[in-house]
């Protein structure tokens, strides 16, 4: 449904997305994960046509958001970065007015409106101005023009920011509800929430793709070898010797818990398997007593952080 | 068309949603109704509404770009512009349905002072010749000068700069056409004096509705909205 491919766009001197490519089948959910300034949004614009692309080229059902413009921006409910909406308008009129620019014909416009209202739970909020309503709210009505003329695919771009811990539990409980119906893409710079709503992660960093997959394939690629933690009664020297001798054991740290007992932090070499077995031998073999032997789940976060650490070889990327 | 017109009447609603539609609606009602009680409203003076005309038309120098200042500018400072743009609709639908929805807003502007025209009814007969062509003209002015006022609200994303870019401009024009074409003298006086919009809205003041008058001003309305196109069109290839 989506494709991407090599987009490249650059502002001045700074290249905001270098050689980007990716593809999104229908119905899929996926997120574009990236600390601010990765170049989602660039991206994104690129795909909804709002800017074109300095070279590479964007496909939506197979169009061309520059050349289709038209056919391809009425595929489209796009939700934009800060959420834009005119303060002075009444939610419902908005939504018509949207609705109105969406082609929906006269006949369907009031039933699409108050279908998208039912929607996204704005039906005491219907005649209060935008500029009145919480952030919440707010964002709630973004996403209702965003799909009121039921698009096939559905960008949006920083859904949940500005909301409140039980507002993005909505959102996205709402949003994996959208699944299905339309095809969805979403950016965030926060991890967790990509992780618990998308099926699949496209991380960002420097305008650049870093990685494309499940959350779980993700966090497990290689370069993120395991790591363990052991606590063992004995002195941080002994455990640190014991543990050194392990074939597989690239790093170990040790350090004192009480008196008695002592804790090691243990980072495995890349294709080590796992360690923990032999770990645990090399403590009977040393005859001291074990209370903890734990293998850490690997995990998104240090996976993301190590995706998007700082690129030397290029300029940083644009605002 | 659906949404070039669904763009201009949000446009209209909106100026009444503001503050601003009703404070430039009470400002120019207030000056033109002074101006039609002093100025008209006397023993001897004939019943027309020549000075209404003559005030209205400089009023409108000034009253037209703070019209126009927001139509584009506010929507790319607020990025409003960006839902209209990811929309299905053309860019000539955007522009144009906004400088429509300018117009509409100055047409209402202009209705309620229909008043002066009903007050000059009850005490005299007035000749409704020049005041038809004068309103026609009153109109025909405004459409020029919004879409000059659109152009400018197009380039820029400052109200501000907006407004002024538009007012500086309908001030160069008169002072060119007018102190200009006195100042270089035959035979190009001429030339410049086509140009001015108050020698040409004079016309319509004395009842004279010139079709050179009514190209003139929506010819220049039109090309000042196209150049608007323009530079709204020029953000996909930038």
């Amino acid at each position: 449904m989506i494709h991407a491919t090599e987009l490249t766009r650059t502002f001045g001197p700074t290249r905001a997305v270098r050689g980007v490519s990716f593809e999104i089948g229908a119905g899929e959910i996926v997120g574009l994960l990236g600390p601010n300034g990765a170049g989602k949004t660039t991206t994104i614009r690129m795909l909804t046509g709002y800017l074109p692309p300095t070279s590479g080229r964007a496909r939506i059902d197979g169009l061309d958001p520059i050349d289709d413009s038209h056919a391809v921006r009425s595929r489209i409910g796009y939700l934009a970065e800060s959420n834009p909406i005119y303060p002075e308008m009444r939610v419902e009129s908005y939504l018509r007015f949207r609705a109105t620019l969406h082609g929906v014909p006269r006949a369907r416009r009031e039933g699409a409106v108050g279908e998208a209202i039912e929607r996204c739970s704005l039906r005491e909020m219907r005649r209060v101005r935008v500029g009145r309503l919480s952030k919440g709210y707010r964002q709630r009505v973004g996403l209702a023009a965003a799909l009121v003329h039921d698009p096939k695919v559905l960008i949006l771009d920083e859904p949940t920011s500005g909301l409140d811990p039980t507002q993005i539990v909505e959102t996205r409980r709402f949003l994996r509800e959208l699944a299905g119906r339309h095809t969805l893409l979403l950016s965030s710079h926060i991890l967790s929430e990509v992780e618990k709503l998308c099926g699949r992660i496209i991380v960002f960093a420097h305008g650049q793709v870093r990685a494309d997959g499940t959350p779980r394939a993700i966090s497990a690629a290689p370069g993120d070898a395991g790591a363990y933690t052991v606590e063992a009664a004995t002195t941080p020297e002994r455990l640190d010797s014991a543990l050194t001798r392990v074939r597989g054991a690239a790093s170990v740290r040790t350090e004192a818990v009480d008196a008695r007992w002592s804790r090691a932090h243990i980072v495995a070499e890349d294709g080590a398997g796992d360690l923990r077995e032999s770990l645990g031998a090399a403590l009977a073999g040393e005859g001291v007593a074990l209370r903890e032997l734990r293998r850490e789940e690997a995990s998104l976060e240090r996976a993301f952080a190590r995706l998007v650490e700082a690129d030397p070889a290029e300029e940083g990327p644009t605002p | 068309m659906t949404a070039l017109w669904a763009i201009a009447w949000r446009e209209f609603a909106s100026f009444f949603r503001l503050s601003i539609g009703w404070v430039v609606i009470a400002l120019y009602l207030a000056l033109s109704g002074a101006v039609f009680s002093l100025g008209t409203l006397r023993a001897g003076e004939p019943a027309s509404m020549r000075w209404f005309f003559g005030l209205s038309t400089w009023l409108l120098m000034f009253i037209a770009p703070a019209i126009s200042m927001r139509l584009l500018s506010e929507e790319t400072r607020n990025g409003t512009i960006e839902p209209l743009m990811t929309a299905p609709v053309s860019d000539w639908a955007l522009v144009v349905g906004k400088f429509l929805g300018g117009v509409c807003f100055l047409a209402a502007m202009l209705a309620p002072t229909l008043a002066y025209a009903v007050t000059l009814e009850a005490l005299s007969e007035p000749d409704y010749g020049p005041i038809a062509s004068g309103y026609a003209g009153l109109a025909l002015v405004g459409v020029f000068y919004l879409g000059v006022g659109t152009m400018f609200s197009a380039l820029t994303s400052n109200q501000i700069v907006a407004f002024l870019g538009t007012l500086f401009f309908l001030l160069l024009l008169r002072f060119a056409t007018l102190q200009g074409a006195a100042f270089v003298g035959a035979p190009y006086d001429g030339w410049l004096h086509t140009l001015s919009v108050d020698l040409r809205m004079a016309d319509f003041g004395k009842g004279v509705v010139d079709t050179a008058h009514v190209v003139y001003f929506l010819a220049g309305g039109a090309w000042f909205v196209t150049l608007g196109v323009v530079a709204v069109e020029s953000r996909r290839w930038r």
